[in-house]
Formats: structure tokens, sequence, C-alpha cells
């Protein structure tokens, strides 16, 4: 009896049903081509498989952990995991250096508020002062109000939240005005000052939410943080006091 | 907002499966940032539908299906708007296998970059996510048959890609 490759394959795949099992058993034991075949079946199955076995290992980006729950609940995953990147890249020889690095954002950085310096009137997210570039109307809002990880509804979405080394609150966050932008705000008395705003990728289309920071934000992020992002609990709490200074830097 | 009082369960459970998501979104999307941008949309999606989410059916499978439904409608939007697909140098991680191995999963991962979707659909479905042919079919709204013959074209692409004898 010949068996077509769809059959021997649906047997590679254990979807056959008892009899036809034994059928193709016989047919096997019978006949080497049969079995080279369903042997080739379940070695592509294998291969396929272990291909993307190595994303079922990696931190799950904080976004995402954050937004489902569960024991997951790794708040600062990707920002570990960027981390551990870099410090490889500086132990490797060829490494791009700190500096270097930090160079690449200012730069970065820079180019964006050219055109930020035009973003003015009433809805604009962003305003220029003597004292830098402060968050204003839906983004200040959403820097007061926003918990991380809630459902964005298309306005500025905050990311992470975190304490810099002066016990500030500082807080990533997404907005899109005239661009798609990502960047940092820390709390300065009653507003947020801007410390770095970068072109996040350009959405298109149907995928709306947040896309994940760029290398610029996380840069400023690493180099301002004190210790871990907050976690749920202590951002809410953050929030309800409204996001006054810690006094207390303990651990 | 009147939540169900299986929303936080949910999360919870999504919150387990989340690896298993970025993995098959990974494979569909062919980049690692789409892949996550999927996985963020179809689980605001699920929160937003919990209602209709049966604690005693296989989240697992309602969930892909979510991803591949948004999926489509973002190649979709795309295409309509003429733009190229996800970029070809955007490849995917793959953890820390050692090199031989990262050497072998590339290779196969470029093979499933070049399958047409529909293909690399079923191939994720059973080979990555090991579904049934039945659920499989279910999630991609076909009928079992045609399951099977996009798998078995996938592979067949797969296997001649891979360089391995016929």
């Amino acid at each position: 009896m010949k068996f077509s490759d769809e059959m021997l394959m649906a047997y590679a795949d254990g979807e056959l049903d008892l009899v036809t099992r034994a059928e193709i058993e016989g047919a096997m034991a019978a006949d080497p081509e049969v079995r080279r075949a369903v042997e080739r079946h379940r070695a592509l199955a294998a291969r396929v498989k272990s291909a993307y076995q190595g994303v079922m290992d990696e931190p799950v980006p904080a976004r995402l952990a954050s937004l489902a729950g569960g024991p997951v609940a790794a708040p600062v995953a990707d920002l570990v995991a960027e981390r551990s990147r870099r410090a490889a890249r500086r132990a490797a020889p060829a490494a791009w250096a700190f500096p270097q690095w930090a160079a690449m954002a200012a730069s970065l950085a820079l180019g964006i508020m050219v055109g930020v310096f035009v973003m003015r009137g009433p809805a604009a997210p962003f305003e220029e002062t003597p004292a830098g570039i402060v968050a204003r109307g839906e983004l200040d809002a959403a820097l007061t109000q926003q918990l991380a990880g809630s459902l964005g509804t298309g306005g500025p979405q905050v990311g992470i939240s975190f304490r810099d080394r002066g016990g500030a609150y500082c807080r990533t966050f997404h907005v899109q005005h005239e661009a798609p932008l990502a960047g940092l705000a820390c709390r300065s008395g009653s507003e947020w000052q801007v410390q770095v705003l970068a072109a996040a990728r350009a959405r298109e289309g149907g995928l709306q939410p947040a896309a994940a920071m760029p290398m610029a934000v996380l840069q400023a992020v690493d180099a301002a943080i004190d210790g871990e992002p907050l976690d749920a609990e202590a951002e809410a709490k953050a929030r309800d006091s409204g996001w006054q200074p810690a006094p207390d830097m303990a651990e | 907002m009147n939540a169900p009082a299986s929303l936080e369960d949910l999360r919870g459970q999504l919150g387990e499966l989340l690896p298993r998501l970025r993995r098959f979104a990974r494979v569909i999307t062919r980049n690692v940032q789409d892949a996550d941008d999927l996985v963020q949309v179809a689980v605001e999606k699920a929160l937003a539908r919990a209602a209709q989410w049966r604690p005693d059916s296989r989240l697992d499978s309602w969930m892909f299906g979510i991803m591949k439904n948004a999926w489509i409608d973002e190649i979709r939007a795309r295409r309509r708007r003429q733009r190229m697909l996800a970029p070809e140098e955007a490849g995917a991680d793959v953890g820390d296998a050692s090199a031989e191995a990262r050497d072998i999963a590339l290779s196969v991962q470029a093979a499933m970059e070049r399958l047409p979707e529909e293909q690399r659909l079923a191939v994720a479905l059973v080979l990555v996510e090991g579904q049934s042919y039945k659920d499989a079919a279910e999630i991609l709204g076909i009928p079992v048959g045609t399951l099977m013959s996009r798998l078995a074209r996938g592979r067949a692409a797969l296997q001649e890609m891979l360089g391995e004898a016929r």
C-alpha cells in the first residue's frame, strides 16, 4: 500500500488514528523509503521547533509582563537584558564604549529637539522653558496620572517608572506628535522635565501601542536610574503621593 | 468598569503564556520589534474581550487566533499603504545557543522567513507551538485538509531550502 506524503507527515505528527498508524508502521517495516520519509518529517519538525527555542528563554519585556501580569512579573526584563548586552559589548574588544553611546544618544536627542521646538501651540506635548523642555498637555497628564501598562487609548503611553539618584521620580513615555517619539521625563517640582527624546520606530497601522524604547532612551534610563524600576505597587503609591521626591533613599 | 471576576485570572494565565506568545509572534512576524508589538496588541485585545474567554477552553489556541487575525490585519494595512514588509536585516535573536546550534537555528529561521504567509502560519502552529491539526485549522479558520496541504507544502519548501535530500 502506498501512503501519500501528507499521510506520512500526519503520522510523524501523531495525528492518525490507531488503525492507520498500524498500517503505516507496517509499511515502514517493509519499505525503508517509507521509513526515511517519516524520519525526515520528524527531523524537520524537531529542527524547526528548536530554532525558536531561544525565544522561550529570553526575558519578557517589561511592557508585556506588566500588561499581562502573572508570575512573569519581571518589571525590568528588557532593561536588565539591555544592560547585560551592553556589558557584554563593553567586555568585547571591538565594543562601543559608553561615551560613544552617550554621544550618539545626545546627537539623536538633539536632532529631534530641533523638530520639537517647532511644536508649539495649545496641543503641543512639550514646551521649551528656561529650565529645559517640560511636558505639557496630554503628555503631562499621562505622566502624572497613567500607570505603566494601563491599556493605551492612542494617546501618550508611559513605560517604566523609577527613582533617579537624587530621589526624583522619572518615567519613560511614548507620544505621537507629528512623529512617533519616545523619551524620559523626571519630576521637578510640579512639572515633568524631559531628559531625552528620540525618534521611535514609525508606526505603520494596526499595531498602535508603544514600541520598545529606542537605544537613546534606554541609555538615559541606565545613566539615571538608582536601583531598579518601580513595581506596580510602588508606582501607584508614588502617583498617589504626587510624585514627590522620596525622602528616604534607604533600601 | 465592571471587569469579570476572572479578569485577574486571565491576566495571570496570559503572563505565564507570554514566552510562547512571543515565540509564535516571532515566527509569524519575522521581526523582533513587530513580534512584541503583536503580543502586546493581542494581550490588550484579549483583556478587552475577557468576557468571551471560557476558562475551560484553551487559552493558547484563543490567543493564537487573536494574534493571527491581528497580524493579517496589520499586513493588509501595510500593503494598503504600499509599504515594504518587515525589513530583512531585522533578524531574530536565537538566545544563548552554542555557535553551531545558532548557525543551524539561523538557517532554519532564514528558511522560515521565505515561506509564504499561509504556510508559515501552519508550520508555526503545528511544528513550533505543537497545536493539533484540528486546533490549528480552527485558529486559521480553514478546513483540516487545507491545513494539511499548507503544512505539507511548507515542510517540503523548508526541506528543500535546508538542503535535505528528498
